[in-house]
């Protein structure tokens, strides 16, 4: 288990401690401009669509599609040098909002852009650091 | 603008190191020197200094003043990643021209290697080192993966047109003793190599290294006889577009209209282009976004032109990052210190044949998916 260790961590602070909070519990959550505008991610203090510091959290349903991806063979990181390849994926949520995630799968030739993806369940993801994919079922 | 009467009357390197034990200071300080000698003026002439480097800190510009001996009534500190040092070529310009300054000496350097590099990136900025890097994300290799394969999806951009770029780049760096790789390279060696982050293979990644660029930017008057080539225009961009991760286009799209008009000149008038080749998909986007094809043809403009020295569009006729190396942010000052050469006719054989002006292009910090800041400057040799 000392991979869990090794792995490069988020730093937490008061902007990001929600959204990681979540995340050891399963859930993906996104901020929005209490007055409304997309939700966005990565989190921080301001919209960057409104401008809004009044800001609420959502949780996202965890749905939502590959807009395109790398395959990763050479990890920035040796912590992740046994996991290769890594599947380094721009995931459209069905809420709106982009982020860049993991899509954990034994079998990488099986992804393609446009593909559905859902979050991954807790137990398998308790492992991760950030928000982790899988193929859509 | 052809009236400009500003402009770079010098250019220096050091060698590039792959691995090396000679100081961050060692590599700037040679760089200016190396620069100021061509411009035929010393330290005591320079009164602004910009310095770009990603292993600079503790220090900042006026601490490298500092080094340098230099009392200085400017200073400029690049925070545009590897399109800083052509922005500080642009800020040199707008500091001498509101009397800030009157000989301004720009210097970028670092000196890592590829471990350094990926080290770098992990702690790049918050967004990346927050979202990224536990991600096992893979460095900028893995991020320009995502936006390369979606310009191959969304319009059909083919890998054997990408890999011309870094061919065509080999055969000018075989030209240039500089160019720490001079191997030859195919089309087929770039097409089957190793793959580092599907699509991205070993050939559309530069190599790491240490090394400095710099150049002087004074009044044309201080140039010495031939050795002074004008700045026509530039223009930079930052965080274009927002909240996009992987967007096809970056801020060249939003200044390339002014640059070209300012100029007097348009795409179809450049001898040569230096653009930014931390990849072959970044350079065939900045061709898009200036204007050398449309939005999406780039693969057919690639298969029609040659981009060697002796090309129909020469392109980063040293060999560029691809082929030199990347010195960290002196790959942004590499383009530069190559155009004033060429503009010179100090090309040697690889001197592009008439050369008279050629677009200069930079771009980097990359955030949270891809490179924020695009700047451009177009320079012409002075009659």
């Amino acid at each position: 288990m000392s991979e869990i260790l090794d792995y490069p961590r988020p730093h937490e602070d008061e902007d990001n401690r929600p959204f990681l909070e979540a995340w050891r519990e399963g859930r993906l959550m996104l901020q929005q401009s209490r007055s409304g505008g997309p939700p966005f991610f990565y989190p921080r203090p301001i919209c960057p669509y409104t401008g809004s510091t009044d800001l609420v959290w959502k949780e996202a349903s965890g749905r939502g599609r590959i807009v395109s991806f790398s395959i990763v063979m050479r990890p920035n990181h040796p912590s992740f040098n046994d996991e290769v390849p890594i599947i380094l994926a721009e995931i459209a949520l069905e809420e709106g909002a982009s982020l860049l995630a993991r899509v954990i799968t034994s079998d990488a030739s099986a992804v393609t852009s446009g593909t559905a993806v859902e979050l991954m369940p807790r137990p398998e993801a308790a492992r991760y650091p950030l928000p982790t994919f899988r193929l859509a079922a | 603008m052809k009236t400009s009467s500003i402009g770079i009357t010098g250019y220096g390197q050091t060698a590039y190191e792959k691995r090396t034990t000679r100081t961050l200071f060692s590599f700037l300080s040679e760089a200016g020197k190396n620069a100021l000698d061509s411009a035929g003026l010393t330290f005591k002439d320079v009164d602004g200094l910009a310095i770009c480097s990603f292993e600079l800190h503790p220090d900042n510009a006026v601490t490298a003043a500092e080094q340098l001996g230099l009392s200085v009534s400017w200073a400029y500190l690049g925070t545009a990643g590897s399109a800083g040092p052509v922005a500080s070529v642009i800020n040199a310009v707008h500091a001498i021209e509101t009397g800030q300054a009157t000989t301004v000496l720009c210097i970028a350097g670092d000196n890592y290697d590829v471990g350094g590099h990926f080290k770098l990136m992990d702690n790049f900025n918050r967004g990346l080192r927050n979202y990224g890097t536990p991600l096992g994300f893979g460095g900028a290799n893995g991020l320009f993966g995502i936006i390369q394969r979606k310009h191959m999806e969304t319009y059909g951009t083919r890998r054997e047109d990408l890999g011309r770029i870094s061919v065509d780049q080999r055969r000018s760096a075989q030209r240039n003793d500089h160019a720490l790789l001079r191997g030859p390279l195919t089309i087929e060696d770039y097409l089957n190599a190793r793959i580092i982050a599907d699509p991205i293979r070993l050939f559309d990644c530069v190599l790491p290294c240490a090394g400095a660029e710099a150049v002087v930017v004074t009044t044309l008057d201080r140039a010495q006889p031939g050795k002074g080539v004008r700045i026509l225009s530039g223009f930079e961009r930052h965080n274009h577009p927002p909240m996009e991760i992987a967007p096809l286009r970056g801020g060249w799209e939003t200044f390339a209209d002014k640059l070209f008009a300012k100029a007097g000149y348009g795409p179809e008038d450049m001898d040569f282009v230096q653009a930014y080749d931390d990849y072959p998909i970044m350079v065939a986007i900045q061709l898009e976004d200036l204007g050398f094809c449309k939005k999406g043809e780039v693969s057919e403009f690639l298969a029609r032109n040659t981009f060697a020295w002796d090309g129909t569009l020469p392109l980063n006729t040293g060999g560029g990052q691809l082929s030199c190396g990347q010195a960290g942010i002196a790959g942004g000052l590499l383009s530069v210190t190559e155009a004033v050469r060429q503009l010179r006719g100090e090309g040697g054989d690889r001197q592009v044949a008439n050369a008279r002006r050629g677009v200069v292009a930079g771009y980097g910090m990359v955030g949270y998916g891809h490179g924020l800041s695009a700047s451009s400057i177009i320079l012409e040799a002075v009659q």
